[in-house]
């Protein structure tokens, strides 16, 4: 098997710390004793093929699904109790659409964990400037009803880093959003990968998100830890495209513009 | 004035006035969050559990007055059952209610013809349409209490049940209980059915709860308004209505209903006009 660069240990605190990581669920095998660390500021690329164990691992993070076995650690704590540290970007949008909110009530209720009656200057004030992060302060009284994709994106992104969480993560943001909002978006994770405070996970079958904010690549395949290395090492011809190869997916080189990117596969 | 005043000498009208604005506003609060979740038919489903619950009240010697105490632990029980059914996540909030609304009904039919052959009569209808206008002091009081400690209830856990209603994940990774919060909120609407019951009956209690839910649903433009005005268009229509079936001499729990409806058709035109 290919060696690739792992982060030095010792170097940087580590913010998330996968152990042997298992998880079982109806008897059947998601995840196989994945194990990896993410030291602070470190924007980690999560990808693979549909039903790798994606998804089941950012629950895991995020403590809504308990490992069968090992542990999940962030900043030393069990998963399920650093909630509070961890921004989350999720996939499909769960909530309803026709809610009667605007985009601060989000915001503020992530900030008091309750939906707010009232909204306090203090409170406006940090919606703000978590909407500045991302560009989109105009949005700040916008009913969610009238968001359009890539504004809701901004709007949840917002309400991840509201709270300056240690870890930040996107569960393939872009899914479902239009060319030009997806674009945008790139933009502004582009920029948030750059930060030396922030460590991140993106799960996405993007090729081009990976090489515009990937410091690191993790690839998972049928559950187990394929690769985990810099994203040039796993870009290269005999990593990704070798890797996915054995899934019978086309690969190809990844381009300048983040919606005509080739994929591994549709959004899941 | 006589509107009013003529109305208000008789203490039957007060009785009937006053419960039906606790209950109007009370059920319309507890429809917001049933209408933003999806479950606009679980005051359906409940009425009609509360029926099969009613029935075994009977069957076991119970006075119809006193079925309510039989009522409510059995309501409560399949409120819990499709709290259950809607966690578990395989099936749409209509195929639970619905499951559950088909056998609480069966069940209600099943126990009255148990019943002995020299068991009272029932007057089924008062049951099926309720009795507004024979509220006693003593179910005055019986409302209230439910009024008061509900309403105490919704306001100590409102932010938390918007949030978990908002979106659930979001919510349940802020620390909110949303698995409580949905037990407690369905354990909640029984109960206010249950209580409802007696004043429009299990055909008609669904309204009390979705229709002024619906009205306010269109004019408010966040949730805290929303349920200020749905508590407004649910007292305030129970009243109104109320009146006007005394005036017209007709049916007051239809009476009620039908003004409620008239609001939502109002609210329906005027944001239509709106929009265009």
């Amino acid at each position: 098997m290919k060696a690739y660069s792992k982060p030095d240990r010792a170097a940087l605190p580590v913010v998330l710390d996968a152990s042997d990581v298992s998880v079982v669920i109806d008897g059947k095998v998601i995840l196989h004793g994945i194990t990896f660390f993410i030291p602070k500021g470190e924007f980690v690329c999560l990808t693979g093929p549909n039903g790798a164990g994606k998804s089941t691992f950012l629950k895991t993070v995020l403590g809504l699904v308990k490992p069968t076995s090992g542990r999940i650690d962030i900043l030393g704590k069990p998963a399920h109790e650093a909630r509070a540290s961890v921004g989350y970007v999720p996939q499909r949008k769960g909530f309803d659409r026709d809610f009667p909110a605007r985009a601060i009530d989000l915001l503020v209720a992530t900030l008091r964990g309750a939906w707010p009656f009232r909204v306090t200057e203090i409170e406006r004030e940090r919606a703000r400037k978590a909407l500045v992060r991302v560009g989109g302060e105009k949005l700040i009284d916008k009913p969610i009803a009238g968001l359009s994709g890539g504004e809701t994106q901004r709007v949840f992104l917002a309400r991840a880093l509201i709270n300056d969480p240690v870890l930040l993560i996107l569960d393939e943001p872009t899914a479902g959003v239009d060319t030009k909002g997806r674009a945008e978006f790139m933009d502004v994770l582009s920029e948030i990968s750059r930060s030396d405070e922030l460590a991140a996970i993106l799960v996405t079958h993007n090729l081009a998100a990976i090489a515009r904010t990937a410091e690191r690549v993790v690839y998972l395949q049928d559950g187990h830890l394929a690769a985990w290395g810099l994203p040039h090492e796993l870009m290269g011809r005999q990593s990704l495209e070798a890797l996915h190869s054995n899934h019978g997916h086309a690969l190809g080189e990844p381009s300048a513009s983040a919606d005509e990117s080739p994929r591994f596969a549709d959004d899941d | 004035m006589n509107f009013l005043t003529e109305p208000l000498s008789q203490p039957f009208m007060v009785h009937a006035l006053l419960a039906g604005i606790m209950v109007g506003g009370l059920c319309a609060t507890l429809g917001v969050f049933v209408v933003q979740r999806g479950l606009s038919f679980i005051g359906d489903g409940l009425a009609h559990a509360c029926f099969g619950g009613i029935a075994l009240g009977l069957l076991i010697g119970t006075t119809l007055e006193n079925s309510t105490l039989v009522a409510l632990p059995f309501t409560v029980l399949v409120a819990l059952g499709i709290a259950y059914v809607l966690r578990r996540g395989r099936l749409r909030g209509d195929v639970a209610v619905g499951v559950f609304f088909s056998f609480s009904f069966a069940l209600g039919v099943l126990f009255l013809g148990l019943r002995p052959p020299d068991a009272p009569v029932v007057n089924v209808e008062s049951v099926l349409f309720g009795s507004i206008l024979a509220i006693s002091e003593h179910d005055l009081w019986v409302i209230a209490g439910v009024t008061a400690v509900s309403l105490l209830i919704l306001g100590a856990t409102w932010s938390r049940l918007a949030y978990a209603t908002f979106d659930a994940e979001l919510a349940t990774l802020s620390g909110v209980p949303v698995a409580a919060l949905d037990y407690l909120l369905l354990a909640l609407v029984a109960v206010v059915i249950v209580v409802a019951v007696k004043t429009v009956g299990v055909a008609l209690v669904s309204s009390f709860v979705i229709i002024p839910a619906a009205s306010a649903r269109l004019l408010g433009q966040s949730l805290p308004g929303v349920a200020l005005i749905a508590l407004g268009l649910g007292s305030g229509g129970a009243a109104a209505g109320l009146l006007l079936s005394y005036h017209l001499d007709v049916a007051s729990g239809a009476t009620i209903i039908l003004v409620m409806s008239a609001v939502f058709a109002v609210t329906v035109l005027a944001r239509g006009k709106r929009a265009s």
